[in-house]
């Protein structure tokens, strides 16, 4: 492939990996390989990479480190939390905007008889404490709200659930896998019981997450076999993505308050441009929305067509909900805000972080712009 | 700057040298798959190879671009597809007749679409890899049969708007399926030996009867036995019920007769079919509904070559239009006129345009 410099505005699905974390990742390919379960020097130079990176991370989210299970992502995590967790007779609450590694997982679990309520969202895109307060009943075991939506990026009032479940032996989950290395996470101060995490969306390695247990929860493990991660999890650890993503989330919060200014400060300067191009847009889920997450409605404009075009230019940005097949339909979780489909299908996904730069956002507004002047309706 | 061409790309053989030849020919390819039907909604457990809106071969297609460093998106017309044409498909076979979804597809869906997407993404062309040519004649444009006669594909695009033929490329007209091969085998392309596609690309197992009861179950359920009729209508046997016969059919009647028996009529309303001897099943007249003329003022009676089935023989005849109605007589009688099918209209090889058979009563 030729080296073509392509603009990337799409760090919501996934992040490029630090340099800092491929040198560290080859460095442990290339001179730790040995098993960690074995009990030659190797494999324990193996097992202590990973250990360190367990402490480390523990002591970053402020848990214990026998709290942290390492997994292959966010929905492995997520359906951990699920299967693990829910039995028959069961009441589960959830929203209907989550990852497709909760919502999709509903039918199972109510084939094996466990009660599911579904919230919606608010017209902002808000999972409310109230709405979950109102859904809980006598059997309610599990709810599980995410904390950042990745379409809208909203922000979740985790912290506020929390409290309000406490001490209602209701056992608490969130997917963070959006909201992980774009703002503070204190799990001492965070009234949660389970929590998901991905590496790769804070420029980390694809294939490892973690989910953080609160000790004393019982939980199925989904895979077993040898006794890695304390039985939690079986099959040979991932050394180099597990020290790999210590490493990327260390970067990412020694870096959260300038990456977050930074970020903002480009956001402004995209907008600013848009309106200076005289461009008919609306930014969706505005009233609690995290940095770096634009969900723009361009009015009388194709979205998947707007992201086409812009792809032939080597600009990347998101439309709806991809499927393995590599085509989009119109963006679900925007129909669950009540947002016209019509609208929706004029709606695309454009998220920035931090390898972007002023002259990479003025490319893409001067783009959106040409492409607009020719397929507008 | 080099002008721009829609490449539609299923994810075969014949789409892959299509590709090949529109970069040849100096153009800049745009790779587009046409997601047109989800298999695991009606019969998804019988995929083969050749399913082409199977993830496996719009993979092959995305394979296909990368190496030709050409773009490739998948774009969503399920919607359009099951609304337009399997809809119809399965209403067409509800009512006795039957469909042609191919035609359907190309008339309502394929051009008009990838006309609009080619717009939408700057490209003045579209290509296809259908086995037919586009013969340019001063400023008129035209369909003429693909060279290679087993492979012929001009009958199932009789419906396509006219106005689209000058933005429309079809680079494997001048060649033979063998040499479209050869030509994949010699660029070492990964889709070289794809398998033929099947008949009906939205029925996996290639069994319509079993999707039409899967798909509109609610409807087929209330089909019962029907009766079978000689040809005076006196009931001289039963059947499966209207649905699962289509006419000119022989096998699986279920009567015992010195010649064989073929299905001449299916009413739907009654839940009847009529069943006769060969010779009985010859006529020389149908009326034509829906017609497209891919010529300009086309002045009647006009004498033409016709088509009434996919791959069936070519015969004289000539059309004429009374009272808006357009009135097909053949110089031969032809056997099993179809209603719902496509009869399709040629001057030696250049396509005219067409129709769907509608029944006429002849004396």
């Amino acid at each position: 492939m030729q080296n073509i410099k392509t603009f990337y505005f799409d760090s919501a699905a996934t992040t490029p990996i630090d340099l800092e974390v491929i040198k560290l990742m080859n460095d442990i390919n290339l001179n730790h390989f040995g098993n960690p379960s074995s009990i030659h020097q190797q494999g324990q130079k193996s097992h202590n990479i990973i250990e360190k990176s367990r402490k480390s991370i523990a002591q970053l989210l402020e848990c214990s480190d026998s709290e942290i299970l390492f997994t292959s992502g966010g929905s492995e995590s997520n359906n951990i939390v699920l299967k693990g967790v829910l039995k028959a007779g069961d009441h589960f609450i959830t929203s209907s905007y989550e990852h497709p590694s909760i919502i999709k997982l509903v039918k199972e679990l109510q084939s094996k008889n466990i009660e599911v309520s579904i919230i919606k969202p608010n017209i902002d895109g808000i999972i409310e404490t109230h709405m979950v307060l109102s859904e809980i009943k006598e059997n309610t075991k599990l709810v599980s709200i995410m904390y950042v939506n990745n379409e809208l990026g909203t922000l979740n009032p985790i912290p506020e659930i929390g409290e309000a479940l406490k001490n209602k032996n209701i056992f608490f989950h969130s997917d963070a896998v959006q909201y992980a290395g774009k703002g503070e996470l204190n799990l001492s101060s965070l009234s949660i019981d389970m929590l998901s995490l991905g590496a790769h969306k804070f420029y980390g390695p694809k294939g490892i997450g973690i989910l953080y247990i609160k000790k004393g929860i019982d939980i199925e493990p989904l895979i077993s076999g040898g006794g890695q991660e304390n039985g939690m999890r079986a099959g040979t650890e991932n050394i180099s993505a597990i020290a790999g993503m210590d490493l990327a989330l260390n970067i990412a919060h020694s870096n959260f308050t300038s990456n977050h200014d930074y970020v903002k400060s480009l956001e402004n300067h995209f907008l600013k441009k848009l309106t200076e191009n005289n461009i008919d847009y609306r930014i969706n889920g505005e009233h609690n929305r995290i940095n770096g997450i634009l969900n723009i409605t361009f009015f009388q404009v194709d979205g998947h067509a707007l992201l086409i075009n812009l792809d032939m230019l080597n600009i990347a940005i998101s439309y709806g909900s991809a499927c393995s097949s590599g085509s989009a339909s119109v963006p679900k979780t925007l129909l669950e805000i009540n947002m016209p489909e019509e609208e929706a299908r004029c709606t695309v996904r454009i998220s920035i972080g931090k390898t972007i730069n002023i002259d990479d956002i003025d490319f893409l507004a001067d783009s959106i712009k040409n492409i607009i002047g020719r397929i507008k309706k | 700057m080099k002008e721009k061409v829609l490449v539609a790309m299923s994810g075969g053989v014949d789409s892959s040298v299509t590709l090949l030849k529109i970069i040849e020919m100096g153009y800049e390819a745009i790779g587009v798959t046409m997601k047109l039907w989800e298999y695991s909604a009606v019969g998804g457990n019988n995929l083969q190879d050749n399913n082409c809106c199977a993830v496996s071969s719009i993979n092959n297609a995305k394979l296909i671009c990368e190496k030709m460093g050409v773009p490739h998106y998948t774009i969503d017309f399920t919607e359009s597809f099951k609304d337009k044409v399997v809809d119809n498909f399965v209403n067409e076979y509800l009512k006795g007749r039957t469909p042609n979804p191919c035609v359907r597809c190309n008339s309502f869906i394929i051009w008009d679409t990838f006309i609009e997407q080619a717009d939408l993404l700057g490209a003045k062309y579209i290509a296809t890899g259908h086995y037919a040519k586009i013969k340019k004649n001063k400023n008129d444009y035209a369909i003429e049969k693909g060279v290679d006669s087993k492979k012929d594909q001009a009958y199932v695009l009789w419906g396509i708007p006219k106005e689209t033929l000058q933005r429309t490329i079809l680079p494997l007209g001048d060649l033979t399926k063998e040499e479209v091969r050869n030509i994949a085998r010699e660029h070492k392309l990964e889709t070289a030996e794809t398998p033929e596609s099947m008949e009906i690309c939205f029925i996996a197992d290639n069994n319509y009867k079993r999707f039409i009861n899967e798909y509109a179950k609610d409807k087929t359920n209330k089909i019962q036995d029907g009766k079978t009729l000689n040809e005076k209508g006196e009931v001289i046997g039963s059947n499966d019920g209207y649905i699962n016969y289509t006419i000119g059919q022989r096998k699986g009647i279920g009567l015992t007769n010195p010649d064989p028996l073929y299905v001449k009529k299916i009413d739907a309303n009654t839940n009847t079919i009529t069943v006769s001897e060969k010779k009985s099943l010859f006529k020389s007249k149908c009326r034509v509904s829906k017609i497209n003329w891919l010529i300009d003022n086309p002045t009647f009676p006009l004498n033409l070559d016709c088509q009434i089935r996919y791959n069936g023989y070519i015969s004289r005849a000539s059309i004429n239009s009374i009272n808006q109605d357009y009135i097909v007589s053949f110089k031969e009688p032809q056997l099993a006129i179809t209603p719902g099918q496509s009869i399709v209209f040629y001057d030696n090889n250049q396509l005219l345009g067409g129709g769907i058979i509608e029944l006429i009563n002849e004396a």
